[in-house]
């Protein structure tokens, strides 16, 4: 299974002369990707902690907030989300076997579900704007009606606005990565030598996935 | 470097297909746990007052998806131990980040002239009487028929 570069193996990629060999190189690759996603971590560490400290403190309004987001078209949007993951790792599974047309076949469905996540998303947001529930200055909350104090309703959906579009962006950013490493791999460019490329974008892609996993029940499954 | 695992473990489909029915099957059951008090009031309407429990079981079922993606689709499970410190490090600092709240809990135990805590919770509030500086407000919400909505 090793692919040292002192073997036989003619495909195995070039080792550098700072790394003792294949394995401490490709370990050196991954391990700059997990440093950037730890960035990432206290990117949006930081927007959850705010999150934390006002649905403790309002709990009971947000409750109301939270009824005015679709829990099926978020259910729907996880669904799909998880089916890129799936996908992307589909991929890094081929690239590894060096099974060119599969891996494209997996990225291209990424992709995919990739559009598919920021359509969904901009149905509701365009749901949100037409309700007046943008937290800008035509902001409405109608307290006599549904109850709950119009200022916490405004902080709750602007959390609800730069959690999910921070969350958006992530995906927008996937899908250009996603697609000019397919123009890559279909272009048989020198850069891509090995599985590793694939797995870095597939690491990128599994984080956006994750902050999907919680920022779903935290907005779309609030108790009351 | 001789008993490093290799970072290219090929992980097989199968074990992929399984964790991405069991990562749905955690999605539908999330759901469920959040909607039965309201679907099935008869068998977990109780559950309605203990919104605490209810996060609890929905945050508990997210942990798990984000272990099962994490150790299985990020293949932290079959990498070498230095890349599985980054990426327990970087949520360890995550949770550290939480410290912060005790901020929150502590302010009312001890008052303090200006700094007086809004009554049933933690958040505390200044007085201009007390020669503190109030709480920015946001300029009262207009309607679409220009009337104002909402009160407080």
């Amino acid at each position: 299974m090793a692919t040292h570069a002192h073997t036989a193996d003619p495909d195995a990629p070039a080792v550098y002369e700072q790394f003792e060999d294949i394995d401490q190189q490709q370990e050196t690759y991954i391990l700059g990707m997990w440093s950037f996603l730890v960035t990432e971590i206290m990117f949006f560490g930081a927007l959850f902690l705010i999150y934390s400290i006002y649905r403790w403190q309002y709990q009971g309004d947000f409750y109301i907030f939270h009824k005015e987001l679709d829990y099926v078209l978020g259910g729907i949007n996880t669904t799909v989300l998880l089916a890129s993951s799936f996908s992307v790792a589909l991929a890094v599974h081929y690239a590894q076997l060096k099974k060119k047309r599969q891996q494209l076949l997996a990225l291209g469905f990424t992709l995919l579900c990739a559009f598919g996540f920021l359509i969904i998303k901009a149905i509701e947001y365009g749901k949100k704007f037409e309700h007046s529930k943008f937290p800008n200055d035509t902001f409405v909350w109608d307290a006599a009606k549904y109850g709950g104090d119009p200022e916490h309703a405004r902080l709750f959906f602007s959390l609800y606005f730069s959690m999910t579009g921070l969350h958006g962006l992530h995906v927008l950013i996937g899908i250009l990565v996603i697609g000019y490493l397919m123009y890559l791999i279909a272009k048989d460019h020198p850069v891509i030598t090995d599985y590793v490329p694939t797995e870095l974008v597939g690491l990128y892609w599994h984080f956006v996935d994750l902050v999907w996993i919680f920022l779903y029940p935290l907005f779309y499954l609030i108790p009351k | 470097m001789a008993s490093t695992p290799h970072a290219h473990h090929v992980t097989p489909i199968p074990v992929l297909l399984r964790t991405f029915f069991l990562l749905l099957g955690l999605m539908l059951l999330t759901i469920f746990a959040a909607q039965a008090p309201y679907w099935f009031p008869g068998m977990f309407g109780w559950m309605i007052p203990y919104w605490p429990l209810t996060n609890a079981i929905a945050l508990a079922i997210a942990i798990a998806k984000a272990v099962l993606v994490i150790s299985i689709f990020m293949g932290v499970k079959y990498t070498t131990n230095l890349v599985k410190l980054y990426a327990i490090g970087g949520f360890v600092w995550f949770l550290l980040l939480y410290v912060m709240l005790v901020d929150y809990v502590s302010r009312p135990w001890e008052p303090v002239r200006g700094w007086e805590a809004v009554p049933s919770s933690g958040l505390p509030r200044s007085k201009e009487s007390d020669g503190g500086v109030p709480y920015p407000q946001f300029p009262a919400p207009k309607g679409k028929d220009g009337h104002e909505a909402g009160s407080h």
